[in-house]
């Protein structure tokens, strides 16, 4: 309970940061001024800057908006498609039960990076292949979770039970099924969240994601590596970013059974 | 010769005593069994003497095997006993059993790395051929039946050569057929040791003879040989306990026939097109109690949803014509399966107090009426005893004003004492609100006393 | 037998799904590409060098281009099935024959990181397991959660900054001798083992808590004889199913890794091929990871199947 804690306050903290520190923020995360590149902190710039002479305070806080923003849609798609298509395959069962499933087990086995991938070459936009491409490979997990809650509670004498004084498939949802898959499903967006968070910044890191001069956390990193002895505090900003993130959403998560 | 000797155990939790203190002498080739029901310590007396009690829970005493001393208040030293001195047959066989592993294997093991035997393989087999196992040599537990799995691991248990068997409820859940196999594998387990059994099963105690100690509330109320104990027993709750017996209860005044319910000609269920049990007939009305038995796994729960309407039949099968719209209703056998897990039971009444317009002052005189207390209904199911809970589920039921009550083995996870009310409260009730019940059980002798007719199935 | 042919049809079947998502997405990547499609097709059938206007319009003929996109994705479907992959955009050679060139180097490396992460996480796990609550169970945990929240790049990268960079111990990047192994297969290894410790510790715990481990107790066996004859045999089918499953994660790791590190796998390959939009490449990449995940877990259930031949019920 209280990692679990803990790892809400990391997470408000990161997310206030986010929406917060750009409004007060003079500089803008594409201003440069080559003279004071890698050079400290300053009023104008509390976290000092990068090679280029940017404000870092103004490139993170924009990193972590672009990161929380496609995570949180990409997950929030794939749990409604997700949640969707498990309950319509347990409803109706026969052939779409087959066709969705065989359609999850085929994208199962392929990597998530390598959706997004396929994904930015089919898509013009970089943040609109994100959110599709991690859309796409989480929803299976929604899916399959919400389709064998549903096999099992639907089949147990508490639904039959609940037909047999008259309450209908609502009230079934409302009152069984909901209560059985609501606390796997926050588990199950946390990991969500922070595997998008992951990913965005593994493919940025590797220079086949968002592009410069876009503020983003893997970008940054793999931009500031080269300075790392001169400057090894602006290197760890978008490291320390990034793992507090993830760090708060597996927190958040807990055990998973 | 004495095999064992307890003096003086008790379990203690922190300052709580769970078990007063009790005595037992073990002789070779006698049984001692303790009687009484979940919650009277019976267990935990067991767990103390074996030195598995959970964690938590301390035990004090003396305890001698053979001319050795052992301190149940060191648990861990009890470990030396295990398989070499006293053997534990466990609850449920089929669990107990490795699922991965060979039917002569798991016997084997036990003379090979327990009792040292040269040619364990060739000891594990006679084993297994003296109780009728041999086909189960090469077969894994999952394909042995619930008896081969028991002799099993009968078989297994004392592999190590102790002469002392101890048996925790080892008739928990079976029906008359497989509580007698049962019986005479203990027995059998007699001629060369002494046993300790654990029960709440008065037949078995009654088959197994010895001493029998009858506890209730840690404590043991009454001990003696097993005749005079279950012939004529002085301590009040020993006769409570006695007279729960299906057996032993009286029988029912034959209802009044009231208005057609059901006609069933040539009735049966298919599973796959096939049918499970021989057609059978018979017609219900109003008040009437119908009791159906049979073999395990012979279709008694299909027939009942059938008659629900939960599942297609074959056959004939005539409802009366003014059954209203959720006028057939059920209980299940496992009642906390049968409510939603997560929310409480007033949250579940009240969605259906809301839905149907019912009046919401019949539930405290049903709540009155059903011997339940009103605070129960703030608990979730998992938090209520499984006897409160069916009585719960029949308030539902009753709610609706239902004409039949399809109970499904409505008892068999209660104790005996909780049975008795149980079923005594519902045939009453039958009576009050002209209801008919059609009730499952593996209990014939339940079924004769508590309905007015009993049809048997039997697998087509 | 029937539960093995029954698994192995939904394997065959799960294999054409995946060549099915992976050659949709392939034609949609295709179809997104500036420029003529008929040069581009051309250029993946006979490599960009020997493109000409007249094979261009041969192209267009053939597959009748102006039928219109559904006649194509038939055509594009139908040189998958027939597993005419094309060439590289590229180089020009054959995408079988370059994927071929790079998954040794790759099967190399995740059979290293495998190998390792075998060796650090279920004994870890198995021992955690054995004593629940414990306090190496407690630190295995929270240990093992860092290391989940902490992705395979950024893994590296520290690596690569503390080992290489900071104590000069191994070369940070290349291929060919054991010491470039050593980083790549760290990184990969290290959040593997944290996976499969975590995955041993409940599947051991489980084992440990059942009444069949009682019974072997109460049957008078010592742990040790117990550990050995029933917890190993009975953990090791939930562990095995798991890293079957685990290959996804493997072949994403690989991905970056490769790349990170500069090691000349299928994965490195992936990357440049998406970088020029060198759609033969990685439809052929991911044909091969599909296809993996899919073969490795066909070979799985196999084994598990002989481990614990329980039928499972559908």
């Amino acid at each position: 309970m209280t990692a679990s804690r803990l790892g809400w306050g990391l997470l408000v903290a990161l997310i206030c940061f986010a929406l917060l520190a750009p409004l007060g923020d003079p500089l803008g995360p594409f201003r440069q001024s080559l003279t004071k590149a890698l050079s400290g902190a300053e009023a104008a710039a509390p976290f000092g800057y990068d090679h280029l002479g940017r404000s870092m305070f103004s490139r993170l806080a924009h990193a972590l908006r672009l990161s929380l923003l496609l995570a949180f849609a990409a997950t929030a798609t794939a749990a409604a498609i997700g949640i969707a298509f498990g309950a319509l395959a347990s409803w109706r069962a026969g052939w779409i039960d087959r066709a969705l499933s065989l359609l999850a087990d085929s994208m199962l086995a392929l990597p998530a990076l390598l959706m997004v991938l396929m994904m930015g070459v089919i898509l013009s936009s970089t943040p609109l292949a994100f959110w599709a491409g991690l859309a796409a490979v989480q929803w299976i997990e929604f899916f399959r979770l919400t389709r064998s809650a549903a096999r099992s509670h639907l089949a147990s004498p508490a639904a039959v039970a609940a037909t047999l004084q008259g309450f209908g498939p609502i009230w079934i949802f409302r009152r069984i099924l909901w209560p059985e898959i609501g606390p796997m499903l926050r588990t199950t967006i946390a990991f969500g969240v922070a595997n998008s968070i992951a990913a965005i910044a593994a493919l940025g890191f590797v220079s086949v994601g968002m592009r410069a001069p876009t503020p983003e956390l893997g970008l940054m990193m793999v931009e500031l590596l080269p300075s790392w002895r001169e400057a090894p505090f602006a290197l760890l900003q978008p490291v320390l970013a990034c793992f507090t993130l993830l760090l708060a959403l597996n927190l958040i998560a807990g055990a998973r059974k | 010769m004495t095999l064992l000797i307890a003096t003086d155990i008790t379990v203690n939790a922190g300052a709580d005593c769970l078990v007063d203190p009790v005595s037992i002498t073990l002789p070779m080739g006698q049984a001692v069994t303790v009687l009484g029901e979940s919650g009277s310590g019976k267990s935990l007396l067991a767990q103390a003497i074996l030195g598995t009690l959970p964690k938590g829970l301390v035990a004090s005493g003396q305890l001698r095997v053979g001319l050795d001393a052992f301190d149940p208040s060191q648990p861990q030293g009890n470990r030396a006993l295990w398989g070499r001195r006293i053997a534990v047959l466990p609850q449920e066989p089929w669990l107990a059993l490795d699922p991965l592993m060979r039917g002569l294997e798991q016997v084997a093991e036990v003379h090979d790395l327990v009792a040292a035997d040269t040619n364990p393989q060739a000891r594990a087999r006679s084993d297994l051929a003296t109780l009728g196992l041999e086909h189960a040599e090469r077969r894994f537990p999952w394909q042995l039946s619930g008896g081969m799995a028991q002799r099993l691991a009968f078989a297994a248990a004392r592999a190590g050569g102790a002469a002392i068997t101890v048996a925790d409820e080892p008739t928990k859940g079976l029906d008359a057929d497989r509580r007698d196999a049962v019986l005479a594998l203990l027995r059998h387990g007699l001629q060369a040791g002494g046993l300790l059994t654990i029960t709440h099963d008065l037949a078995l105690a009654a088959g197994l003879g010895g001493e029998i100690l009858v506890m209730q509330g840690g404590t043991v109320v009454e001990r003696g040989p097993a005749a005079q104990i279950l012939g004529a027993p002085e301590h009040p709750y020993t006769r409570v306990l006695i007279a729960s017996d299906p057996g032993r209860w009286p029988r029912r005044a034959p209802a009044p026939k009231g208005p057609a319910l059901l006609e069933a000609k040539g009735l049966t269920v298919a599973r796959a097109g096939v049918p499970l049990f021989r057609p059978v007939d018979f017609s219900l009305s109003r008040g009437q109690i119908l009791g159906v038995s049979g073999p395990s796994g012979c279709g008694k729960s299909s027939l009942g949803d059938a008659l629900l309407g939960l599942m297609p039949h074959q056959g004939s099968l005539l409802r009366g014509p003014e059954v209203p719209k959720l006028g057939f209703q059920k209980l299940w056998q496992d009642p906390p399966a049968a409510f939603p897990a997560r929310i409480t039971l007033g949250t579940g009444l009240n969605d259906l107090i809301l839905r149907h317009a019912i009046d919401r002052s019949r539930i405290a005189p049903l709540l009155n009426r059903l011997k339940l207390s009103a605070d129960l209904l703030d608990r979730l199911p998992s938090a209520v005893s499984g006897g409160e809970l069916q009585r719960i589920a029949l308030l539902r039921a009753l709610l609706l004003d239902p004409v039949l009550l399809f109970a499904d083995e409505p008892t068999s996870r209660l104790d005996p004492v909780t049975q008795k009310e149980t079923i005594a409260l519902m045939t009453a009730i039958a009576a009050e609100h002209e209801m008919a019940i059609v009730i499952v059980s593996h209990d014939t002798s339940l079924l004769h006393a508590s309905s007015d007719r009993v049809i048997t199935l039997t697998p087509a | 037998m029937n539960t093995v042919l029954r698994a192995l049809s939904f394997r065959l079947i799960q294999a054409g799904g995946v060549a099915l998502v992976v050659g949709v997405m392939s034609f949609l990547m295709m179809q997104a590409m500036p420029g003529d499609m008929a040069y581009r097709i051309a250029a993946a059938r006979y490599g960009y060098d020997l493109v000409s206007a007249d094979l261009a319009d041969a192209v267009r003929a053939e597959l009748r281009l102006e039928a219109g996109p559904f006649a194509q994705f038939l055509r594009w479907m139908g040189d998958l099935a027939q597993l005419d992959m094309g060439r590289s955009l590229v180089s020009g050679q054959p995408v079988w024959q370059e994927i071929a060139h790079q998954l040794g180097a790759s099967l190399q490396l995740a059979a290293a990181a495998m190998g390792l992460s075998m060796l650090i996480g279920p004994p870890l796990g198995i021992f955690a397991g054995l004593h629940p609550g414990g306090w190496f169970d407690r630190v295995l945990l929270v240990v093992a959660a860092g290391f989940r929240a902490v992705p395979q790049f950024l893994l590296g990268l520290v690596l690569i900054v503390v080992l290489a960079v900071q104590l000069r111990l191994l070369p940070a990047a290349g291929h060919g001798s054991l010491a470039h192994f050593v980083l790549p297969a760290l990184t990969l290894a290290l959040g593997l083992a944290a996976a499969s410790a975590r995955i041993a510790r409940d599947a051991m715990a489980a084992v440990a808590a059942s009444p069949h481990y009682a019974f072997a107790r109460a049957k008078g066996l010592t742990e040790a004889q117990i550990l050995r004859r029933h917890g190993l045999r009975n953990i090791a089918a939930p562990l095995v199913t798991y890293l079957g499953l685990q290959f996804v994660m493997l072949a994403e790791g690989v991905v970056v890794v490769e790349t990170i590190f500069g090691w000349p796998g299928i994965g490195h390959a992936l990357i440049h091929a998406v970088f020029h939009r060198d759609v033969p490449m990685v439809q052929g990449t991911a044909l091969v990871m599909g296809l993996g995940f899919v073969l490795l877990n066909a070979v799985v259930d196999l084994i598990v199947r002989h481990i614990d031949p329980r039928e499972v019920q559908a």
